[in-house]
């Protein structure tokens, strides 16, 4: 059941094919104008006061609906949930910077949560610019969930970005079974056939391509020391693009920090949302459930 | 009490007993064996292991989750056959079970529970049966939620011409080749017989009162290749079981009613009804009126199919009356039959185990539960001492394994003797407070849930409260995480027990 639900969800979502599936994200997003660009943002769950806000921060090529289909409706039962997508900042000279995309979540918070202390999660590319925010303001950020992210871009990484900036720029096709090749886990394309992930590529445009010149980019080194925010790690056993050692680093680095494994590649969201789901619903609510230092066990059924 | 008395006056005493042998009861004698506890008994009114496992034996019946998950952790099995094992090999596993664990000294076949009594000047529950009465600190139920047969009232059923039987407790002394049979319901096991029926019948009707969404059961033979592999390497099942359990985690999302989850499953669901039913004016009628998971949906490949044979008719409402070898519908339109198969579900709300229980002050359980079952951490019953339910109030999964559930249930009873051991307290009982809180907790959380608003009438739904008792309202890893511990705090302190 759960296997051939979750095939047709991975197609449909990570394609971000709108008409295939309807929003699991309100119907009515907001917005706010950050020197002139208009940035949209979610908020559901207004009512739950229990805990802090969650605050969501996709990566590269994500929207809301595209990376936290099942999240954020699913979190926005139990929490009020904020979620920006990100906006290519108007008259950008030069590099997409993390300060950007900073500038454009503090803007949100501003709007949707003033003066409150959130629980930052980010995924990805949105997990270092959720460290990044986090060391720059920690009277903002009680609570930090850093899912596939990393301190600093290094070799292997740069191999599988200059192979994609390859094939981007050479138009070529094959850069959607490249990014499929390098988002999903080995188990789970192993229960897959190539149709079923044939509409599983990734979105191309240019705020893309900024985000994927950014990723060369990272080198949160200095900073991810000042982080003092409650901070859950959580790496994917079998990411190719984000490995798992660079949360192990951030699991040494941070010093409040406590350590989870999904059993994923680096589409955990579509491989093992439910998983990602019961950490951050967890965490978000019971911060100091495991004292730091705590490598948190995975369910075992 | 006293009409037995003269069987056995003399009680048998031991430390714990269970009632049943089917997942619950065997899974927590398997446990109590593994910690080296021999001073346990399982009383089972039937003559052998294996609960619904045994009583369900109709043609087709199976099991709908995948059965590397639909096993214990502590005993996984490498060499079932397919993904969805036949239910004869679930029954064998259980049996395997009872088995290798030594347990069969333990169960007393023919044992039913007649009642079970709370003492409280000597702190024991004592249980009658036709073979003796038991005595024991501690009582734990596992009688099963589809354990006791639902038959609805129809007039003139005794006076039915044919052979009627309900599908638990299949009469396998019928002989169904070219007969005429009627097929009483379209839930989980009807959609099982039918297409086996279909086979055999000259003509077959199928009674449905409303219809299911049923999605494809992707089903397949284990190559003896795999199966050595499991045996060969055990950390390889224990990441299938994750890997099924978290597949079928995402399945909540449905049932907590996000649309665009619902929509999803709604295309899947009524496009595999589209795909194996060309004709419009069956598939109108096989098309549900309510939302998706509001009733259980079902898993099958092969029921839509049948319904498209020449010999099988679809009536649409339900069976009405029976008048000597005509089985009428609530539409008017009859049926001359030979056979009643009767596949109507079980007495889930209101459990007939229930009445049997008596607690502190004489009280039933089924009488506290009139308006509902309802338990602290869905196990401890306020009134009812050292009493622990497996499988009782909000247990139930629309979308998962139960075993997982309890699994979650025999570690807070474990937790539970543990803890009266350490704390030298020969009373446990939880307080109506704790009982209440959790309660409140578990209705609050079932509002919005496809169970509540999905606008059907279902098993799920205590009739006279309209509560949901049945299910577990949330994630099955949440079960787990929030009642898999004891928790000394709900419970009276052993000052003023």
């Amino acid at each position: 059941m759960g296997a051939q639900e979750t095939s047709s969800y991975v197609a449909q979502i990570v394609s971000g094919d709108q008409a295939a599936v309807p929003a699991a994200v309100p119907v009515t997003p907001k917005t706010v104008d950050v020197n002139g660009t208009r940035v949209t943002y979610h908020v559901q769950g207004e009512r739950n006061l229990d805990h802090d806000p969650v605050v969501l921060i996709h990566g590269t090529s994500g929207t809301t609906q595209g990376h936290f289909g099942f999240l954020f409706p699913m979190l926005a039962v139990r929490h009020k949930v904020i979620s920006p997508d990100f906006a290519l900042p108007v008259d950008l000279a030069g590099n997409l910077t993390l300060e950007h995309m900073e500038e454009q979540v503090l803007a949100v918070l501003a709007d949707a949560a003033p003066g409150q202390k959130v629980t930052l999660v980010g995924y990805s590319l949105g997990a270092a610019i959720a460290a990044f925010i986090a060391a720059r303001h920690p009277e903002r950020i009680s609570n930090l969930v850093l899912l596939a992210g990393w301190i600093k871009t290094d070799t292997q990484q740069f191999l599988f970005n200059h192979v994609w900036r390859t094939l981007r720029d050479l138009d070529d096709p094959a850069i959607n079974e490249f990014t499929i090749f390098g988002a999903f886990g080995a188990p789970f394309l192993a229960t897959k056939t190539l149709a079923e992930m044939a509409r599983g590529a990734m979105p191309l445009d240019r705020l893309v391509d900024l985000q994927m010149d950014l990723n060369l980019r990272v080198d949160l080194t200095d900073l991810v020391p000042a982080i003092k925010a409650r901070t859950l790690v959580i790496a994917c056993t079998y990411d190719q693009m984000v490995p798992r050692h660079h949360s192990k680093a951030l699991f040494g680095a941070i010093e409040d920090a406590r350590y989870s494994e999904v059993a994923a590649g680096h589409a955990v969201v579509f491989e093992r949302p439910a998983e990602v789901f019961r950490l951050i619903d967890n965490f978000a609510a019971r911060p100091d459930a495991y004292p730091a230092g705590s490598i948190i066990p995975a369910v075992k059924p | 009490m006293a009409q037995h008395q003269h069987i056995n006056p003399v009680p048998n005493d031991t430390s714990v007993i269970i009632v049943g042998s089917g997942f619950g009861g065997l899974g927590m004698g398997m446990r109590l064996k593994q910690r080296g506890q021999d001073d346990f008994v399982i009383l089972e009114r039937a003559q052998d292991v294996g609960g619904a496992w045994r009583d369900n034996d109709y043609p087709g019946v199976a099991c709908d989750v995948p059965s590397h998950l639909y096993s214990f952790s502590f005993l996984p099995n490498p060499d079932w056959s397919r993904v969805y094992s036949p239910g004869g090999e679930i029954h064998e596993y259980l049996r395997h079970c009872a088995r290798v664990s030594g347990l069969f000294p333990h169960i007393h076949f023919g044992a039913e529970m007649l009642a079970a009594r709370w003492d409280d000047s000597s702190r024991l529950w004592t249980v009658e049966t036709p073979l003796g009465h038991w005595r024991a600190p501690y009582l734990i139920t596992a009688a099963g939620v589809l354990a006791d047969a639902h038959l609805p009232a129809v007039p003139g059923l005794e006076g039915f011409a044919g052979s009627a039987f309900h599908s638990a407790r299949w009469d396998h002394s019928v002989d169904l080749q070219g007969k005429r049979i009627g097929v009483v319901g379209s839930g989980a096991s009807a959609i099982q017989i039918v297409p086996e029926m279909a086979k055999l019948a000259s003509e077959l009707v199928v009674f449905q009162r409303s219809a299911p969404y049923i999605i494809p059961r992707l089903d397949r033979h284990y190559t003896e290749a795999e199966r050595r592999l499991f045996a060969r390497d055990p950390a390889a099942i224990d990441e299938l079981r994750s890997e099924i359990f978290w597949f079928g985690e995402y399945a909540f999302a449905q049932r907590r009613a996000i649309p665009a989850f619902l929509e999803e499953a709604r295309v899947m669901a009524l496009g595999h009804l589209k795909d194996q039913v060309p004709d419009d004016t069956l598939r109108a009628k096989l098309t549900p009126d309510y939302e998706l998971g509001c009733k259980r949906v079902l898993i099958s490949s092969n029921y839509y199919p049948t319904l498209t044979l020449d010999n099988v008719t679809l009536e649409t409402s339900a069976l009405a009356n029976v008048d000597g070898g005509r089985a009428v519908a609530a539409s008017g339109q009859a049926y001359d039959l030979d056979i009643l198969v009767f596949a109507t579900g079980f007495e889930v709300t209101q459990p007939p185990f229930a009445t049997r229980i008596f607690g502190r002050d004489g009280t039933s359980l089924a009488d506290r539960w009139k308006q509902g079952m309802r338990a602290c951490n869905s196990t401890a019953v306020s009134g009812f001492p050292n009493l622990f339910v497996i499988v009782g109030p909000n247990t139930g999964l629309g979308h998962h394994t139960m075993v997982y559930i309890i699994e979650a249930q025999i570690d807070y009873i474990l937790g539970a003797l543990d803890y009266a051991r350490e704390s030298g307290t020969s009373v446990l009982e939880v307080r109506k407070e704790a009982e209440a809180d959790y309660v409140q907790r578990l209705r609050e959380r079932s509002q919005g849930t496809v169970w509540l608003e999905g606008g059907c009438k279902s098993w799920y739904l205590d009739p006279g409260s309209g509560d949901l008792t049945v299910l577990w309202p949330d994630f099955a890893y949440a079960f787990r995480d929030e009642n898999a511990a004891f928790v000394p705090e709900a419970y009276f302190s052993p000052a003023e027990a």
